[in-house]
């Protein structure tokens, strides 16, 4: 196939697969009108497509945004600041890495957010709390992905290093520290997915913060349409934050 | 070199019994210290006696019970919904294109705030936990399942279609076996949210299972208590998935 | 020397009769015509190898032939019966690695039995039976990964003659294999043609192969792929790899190579214009 039918194809399978989805959601929205989907459960599509103006305005979603965006950004600041520090004394010291790199991988799959409670109790109902759990949850990516990358740096680069006779210091910046920064950018975006992951979560947990406590407060005031209408606001920022990451990991990443 | 071999094991150690021991040190002197609010740092004495309650109460392994099985459906209903998903965009390039994007994209999404929608239709009791559980682990499995199947070499395929197999004979005979690395991982994905989605729920609105146990812990500020909890639900957490990833490497 | 004229029909006595296939696929360059009106047939117990260079379609006419390529013109026929799509009187062996590497080499064997439903003890003692037909017996526990390239060749071979095909159909089995093993199993694929008068469809590029284990060689021409010439090998059964060395092989080994250079220069051709077409885009 040529690259411009492949093209076609591919964005006529796109159109499909968006088609579906509102044909889905028209079906739903005749099944509750003829009243096979309770309306209490399950609110008309219509009826939270409405709602999502209605929030925006009346629960001041914007000024929730930036609450829940700032609380992103001071936990990525010290995901990224903790984060590469770490991964970069686990790889300077061989023995630190052998003894505890397998912990931070484990620390990477280990539930932390059910801590919650826990910081809850150290920090009290605060932004801090939430920035703390944000910043314990998406902390070890980075670093494992750190180590990761210098560590791959290949050997063929260390020893045109070495052929130039670099001290350790000038090879760490200028050989191992830019061969890495592929690998650390995934780190850091994987990083900042959980941290937002986890501050969304949160916030809705413990009813404080930005995004995630308005769709608490929509729920406990039985606001169906609107907690229907913020959780599709909510997805559709996550979507963004995720694609947005995405671009900025491939601008920020140096050609191989 | 093997002499070598022994002297970093035994650094390795070293280093990581150094690392626990002043970790402990340093906690007791916090408690002892009271710089914080007392029973923030309870002592490690008053922890170690927590956890020894802890385990000594029937009533913990109940709601250990409890919190297994429904992490247990959750898996069973995400992890079948999720290798069917997988496999189906795996073989047919059309569907992945045309919904391969929608999975990728509401994957890293906080799964917990759906829970107000998974209680109004599955209701208080164990199915909206379950339900959290489930969506949590589905998209990890499909997600890896699907990758697992553009990963097949072609030709097993092939092979299988020329002695004619049919849908399920491919999926059991094929698929599945080829697929086995990428599924292991996928399921070992799925277990570490389905897990959180599970228990993180259980502390939002349940009276049964291990996330309660924790925010009664926090509600009624019987720090040791949700310390000793805690301790212990990592402790199995990680090693449910270090299990998991010791059977999956026996042939 | 019957290559099978359009007009005629295929010879009564024809197990396998393939008329007027011709492909199309549509590339990046336009359309290309892969196969074109290729017709020839194959006796019951004959074995046929089909030669061409690179890029002459054999594949393409493999594929086909086998069933797993649809959208074409033309039949396929089997004992006078039209097929499509993959049928049990014809079994295929492919060029790539591809036993299963999680299944040891009896259910490897097995492995067409399983599938059309036959219980274990039954499929587990016929797959020994092939499994010694090719030289195997002893390694029926062994892992595909505990085999040579040559032993795993085997096995896809003696998995295949499990299912029973009448036609047996193989796209370059030994292209990956050296010269010295492809030999010793060419040899073996003749031998186990003989035991069970297996028909034979060979599809090729190695000319010493083809004219070793062939009644009759097809000489197929670059794209588009036609049938060019048949050549008749008639050295006598039975034949192992000695004949290689013989003087008639090598007449005909020569004679073959005549038409195949031709169309072997003209792929060579081909292939660098377009790789400096690509240079200049």
């Amino acid at each position: 196939m040529t690259s411009a039918t492949r093209m076609a194809s591919r964005n006529r399978a796109r159109a499909v697969g968006a088609a579906s989805i509102v044909a889905v959601v028209a079906l739903v929205e005749v099944l509750i009108g003829a009243g096979v989907i309770n309306a209490f459960v399950v609110p008309r599509p219509t009826q939270i497509l409405l709602a999502i103006p209605r929030i925006v305005v009346e629960e001041h979603v914007l000024h929730r945004f930036s609450q829940t965006a700032q609380e992103v950004l001071w936990a990525s600041l010290l995901i990224a600041v903790v984060g590469i520090a770490l991964g970069m004394l686990l790889f300077r010291f061989r023995p630190l890495r052998l003894a505890f790199e397998t912990w931070v991988g484990a620390l990477a799959a280990a539930p932390i957010v059910l801590m919650y409670p826990l910081f809850l109790v150290i920090f009290g109902r605060s932004t801090t709390t939430i920035v703390m759990i944000g910043f314990a949850a998406g902390l070890a990516p980075v670093i494992l992905k750190t180590v990761e990358g210098l560590a791959g740096t290949r050997k063929v680069l260390i020893d045109v290093g070495r052929s130039f006779k670099l001290s350790s210091a000038q090879q760490f910046r200028k050989v191992l520290l830019p061969a890495a920064l592929p690998a650390v950018f995934v780190g850091l975006r994987l990083g900042l997915i959980f941290a937002m992951i986890n501050i969304v979560g949160v916030e809705f947990l413990i009813n404080f913060g930005g995004l995630g406590q308005l769709i608490n407060e929509l729920a406990e005031r039985y606001d169906l349409p609107g907690t229907y209408g913020a959780i599709l606001f909510v997805i559709l920022a996550s979507i963004l934050f995720f694609d947005l990451t995405e671009r900025i990991e491939r601008w920020l990443r140096p050609v191989e | 070199m093997k002499r070598n071999a022994a002297g970093t094991s035994r650094r390795i150690w070293t280093l990581r019994v150094a690392f626990v021991i002043a970790a402990l040190a340093a906690w007791e002197a916090l408690a002892a210290s009271g710089l914080l609010f007392r029973d923030v740092v309870p002592s490690l004495g008053a922890i170690g006696n927590a956890l020894a309650r802890v385990l000594g109460s029937p009533d913990f392994y109940a709601n250990l019970a409890v919190t297994a099985q429904e992490i247990g459906v959750a898996m069973i209903i995400g992890g079948v919904a999720g290798l069917a998903t997988g496999i189906l965009l795996g073989a047919n390039r059309f569907l992945s294109q045309a919904f391969e994007a929608l999975l990728l994209y509401l994957g890293p999404t906080p799964k917990i705030i759906f829970f107000p929608v998974m209680i109004m239709w599955f209701g208080v009791g164990p199915g909206s936990k379950i339900a959290m559980g489930a969506v949590s682990c589905f998209f990890p499995i499909a997600i890896s399942t699907a990758a697992g199947m553009r990963q097949i070499e072609p030709v097993l395929i092939r092979v299988g279609r020329s002695f004619r197999a049919s849908p399920s004979q491919m999926v059991r005979c094929i698929y599945l076996p080829a697929m086995r690395e990428p599924i292991v991982t996928g399921l070992r994905l799925g277990l570490g949210v389905a897990i959180i989605g599970t228990l993180l729920a259980e502390t939002k609105l349940s009276n049964r299972g291990l996330g309660y146990l924790v925010i009664q812990a926090y509600a009624l500020f019987d720090m040791p208590r949700m310390y000793a909890l805690l301790i212990l639900l990592f402790v199995l957490s990680i090693g449910v998935n270090a299990l998991i990833g010791r059977l999956s490497r026996a042939p | 020397m019957a290559l099978g004229a359009p007009s005629l029909g295929p010879p009564p006595s024809a197990l396998l009769d393939v008329r007027n296939i011709t492909k199309r696929f549509a590339t990046g360059d336009g359309e290309i015509v892969a196969v074109d009106d290729v017709s020839f047939s194959v006796a019951p117990g004959e074995f046929v190898s089909i030669i061409g260079p690179s890029g002459c379609g054999k594949s393409t006419l493999f594929n086909i032939i086998g069933g797993l390529t649809g959208d074409y013109a033309g039949s396929v026929t089997v004992e006078g019966a039209t097929i499509s799509g993959t049928h049990p009187a014809i079994g295929m062996v492919f060029q790539e690695e591809s036993t299963f590497p999680w299944r040891t080499v009896e259910d490897n064997v097995a492995f067409p039995l399983e599938i059309a439903g036959v219980a274990k003890a039954k499929r587990m003692e016929r797959a020994a039976h092939f499994i010694a037909l090719v030289g195997l017996q002893g390694f029926e526990r062994r892992y595909p990964s505990e085999l040579s390239g040559g032993m795993r060749q085997r096995v896809a071979i003696a998995r295949t003659l499990a299912s029973e095909p009448r036609i047996l159909l193989m796209d370059e089995p030994f292209a990956a294999l050296d010269e010295q093993t492809r030999l010793l199993l060419g040899d073996k694929v003749l031998q186990i043609h003989h035991a069970l008068q297996q028909t034979t469809l060979l599809i090729t590029h190695n000319l010493t192969e083809a004219v070793q284990l062939s009644d009759r060689v097809l000489v197929m021409t670059y794209r588009p792929g036609r049938l060019k010439r048949a050549v008749a090998i008639d050295l006598p059964h039975p034949r192992d790899s000695e004949v290689v060395s013989s003087a008639p092989f090598g007449q005909f080994v020569a004679e073959i190579w005549q038409d195949l250079r031709e169309e072997a220069s003209r792929g060579i051709e081909d292939a660098e214009s377009r790789v400096r077409q690509q240079g200049t885009r």
